[in-house]
């Protein structure tokens, strides 16, 4: 599980502030770069429909765990697929059923603007889909 | 009515601290920083005239309009209808009853689409559009074309974004029953020669429909001097609210044409053998209408009227030109859309940068541009690129804030390197 991952983007996130977490979503988005989805991979099946920016998801698991990779063309997008994927990969799916708006609305912090929260709550339910479970109905918290 | 004593030095000289001192959310400040709203082409502030207005109307003077025999709906109907007739003075229209009053312009297309279309077009019929329309252009002849058996034809567009008349022309046959076409892109702010166009259409047999959204709010429209078959504008763009439109149509047209909403106020009589509709434009009119929102549209008016478009035109037409010269002068800022004459609209992208992520550092800034296809994909198709970043000016943006722009696509090229 990425738990220690999950908490090290929501422990920098909250110590950082408005400009440094720009600077910090740019980093992660030059991490993303580093394990690209390869072009074959870019395929629309694998995109995600709505966003500003393209945004694709890859699935896969294996020995009853889900693991996620994912590309976008916008650096700042690039970050957050990279906190999404990290953070949420290595569930079963009970564990990827299990997660709530909730769970997202702690790396929210990252997104910088409301737009793009939205995106974020978008991936979570492409996630939960892609490991097979039903996406998270329950409404974040206000 | 605006205060003008202080604005105007002389009627071709806006004084843009006074004007902007008229728009209150011009003070606000984004990220602790001050905001810079060049994203007025999407939807313009409002100035404390038309707050005021509708603020009024709904303090001291509100009630539904069109019914009821009680001092309030006399008075609010007076009101509404004083709006209507702004509207009227506005686009030069020879009658009030020419002025319908819609949502939005997407809304007045699609009742043209839908009334005028399957009314008058069959299978076979061609609607010329251009390739740089807004989707609210498209989308409605799409509709109408699939129930009608109707054929879009598209009229094409330069590289540099201009619109070449001979080449319009070209697309126009015995077959051209309606031309639909924006007046000014919103995406490059390319003004289309309106009356030219619409003197080809007539010579074609062909009525003509102007998306007038962006071009209304850069200066003065005659529809009867474009001799325009039918003119959409919305009144958000205009500095007035949101949710109030217009549709002025040519009276013989409007009247030959069937409603397109049933309902209250369209009525000349209901019963269960047959109904009867009143004519325009209250047979356009279905259902109360948004009252407090054309009270505020009329005040919008009065405001750009009192400022005075000479003065608009020539403070817009410097803020663009110094826009595309400091965008020019960055390396690797590439301009999407140069046709001389071009309204206040800049479209740009940044060499090896995401127009998105371009569009962000400015948001931190505090700059607001609209980044994305702008509801004009088939425009980013023809132009070759997946989306612009977009600056759109207003009579109350000022040089300073070009050189904000400019100063935040410079640290976007630092950041995203």
């Amino acid at each position: 599980m990425a738990q220690a991952e999950y908490e090290e983007f929501i422990e920098t996130l909250d110590a950082l502030d408005d400009d440094m977490r720009f600077e910090y979503l740019l980093d992660l988005a030059r991490m993303q770069d580093r394990e690209a989805l390869p072009e074959a991979q870019r395929t629309d099946a694998n995109l995600m429909h709505g966003c500003m920016s393209k945004v694709w998801l890859v699935h896969e698991e294996r020995e009853g765990r889900h693991y996620f990779t994912g590309a976008s063309e916008a650096a700042i997008v690039k970050g957050l697929v990279y906190m999404m994927t990290h953070a949420f990969s290595g569930l079963t799916a009970a564990e990827i059923a299990g997660l709530t708006l909730d769970d997202v609305r702690k790396l929210n912090l990252g997104a910088l603007t409301f737009q793009r929260q939205v995106g974020m709550m978008a991936m979570l339910k492409r996630i939960q889909r892609l490991a097979g479970v039903p996406a998270t109905s329950q409404a974040a918290r206000a | 009515m605006a205060d003008t004593g202080t604005r105007l030095q002389n009627s071709n000289v806006l004084d843009v601290e006074a004007v902007r001192r008229d728009f209150p959310i011009l003070s606000e400040t984004v990220y602790g920083k001050p905001l810079v709203f060049l994203d007025s082409g999407a939807s313009a502030q409002k100035p404390r005239q038309v707050i005021d207005a509708m603020r009024h109307a709904m303090e001291h003077q509100y009630s539904n309009v069109h019914r009821g025999a009680h001092y309030m709906s006399a008075a609010t109907t007076d009101t509404f209808e004083g709006a209507r007739e702004k509207v009227r003075a506005f686009l030069n229209a020879g009658s009030i009853d020419e002025i319908i009053f819609t949502a939005n312009v997407t809304a007045a297309i699609n009742l043209v689409a839908y009334s005028y279309g399957r009314a008058f077009l069959k299978a076979g019929d061609e609607v010329v559009v251009s390739e740089m329309e807004h989707h609210a252009n498209i989308v409605p002849w799409q509709m109408m074309a699939e129930a009608t058996g109707a054929i879009v034809r598209v009229a094409p567009v330069e590289d540099d974004g201009s619109f070449d008349i001979r080449r319009f022309e070209g697309v126009l046959s015995d077959r051209t029953k309606l031309v639909a076409i924006t007046h000014c892109s919103n995406v490059m702010g390319t003004v289309v020669p309106a009356k030219e166009v619409a003197r080809l259409a007539h010579a074609a047999g062909a009525k003509v429909l102007f998306d007038g959204a962006q071009a209304a709010v850069h200066g003065p429209v005659d529809v009867r001097d474009i001799d325009a078959d039918f003119y959409g504008f919305t009144g958000h763009k205009l500095y007035g609210p949101s949710g109030i439109g217009v549709l002025y149509g040519k009276l013989d047209l409007l009247n030959a044409m069937p409603p397109f909403l049933g309902g209250g106020d369209m009525i000349d009589r209901v019963s269960f053998t047959g109904t009867t509709y009143k004519e325009a434009p209250h047979r356009f009119e279905a259902g109360t209408p948004a009252i407090v929102e054309a009270i505020g549209l009329g005040a919008a008016i009065d405001y750009v009227h009192d400022i005075g478009f000479d003065a608009i035109r020539a403070h817009e037409a410097d803020l663009g030109a110094y826009a595309q010269e400091r965008l020019q002068a960055i390396p690797g800022v590439r301009l999407v859309g140069t046709a001389p004459g071009k309204a206040a609209i800049v479209s740009f992208l940044v060499d090896g940068l995401h127009p998105y992520d371009v569009a962000a550092v400015l948001d931190r800034q505090g700059v607001a541009c609209r980044v994305g296809h702008h509801c004009a994909e088939p425009l980013m198709d023809r132009m070759g690129v997946i989306g612009t970043v977009r600056a759109s000016m207003a009579l109350y943006n000022t040089r300073a804030e070009i050189d904000a722009l400019a100063a935040g696509i410079e640290k976007a090229k630092k950041l995203l390197a």
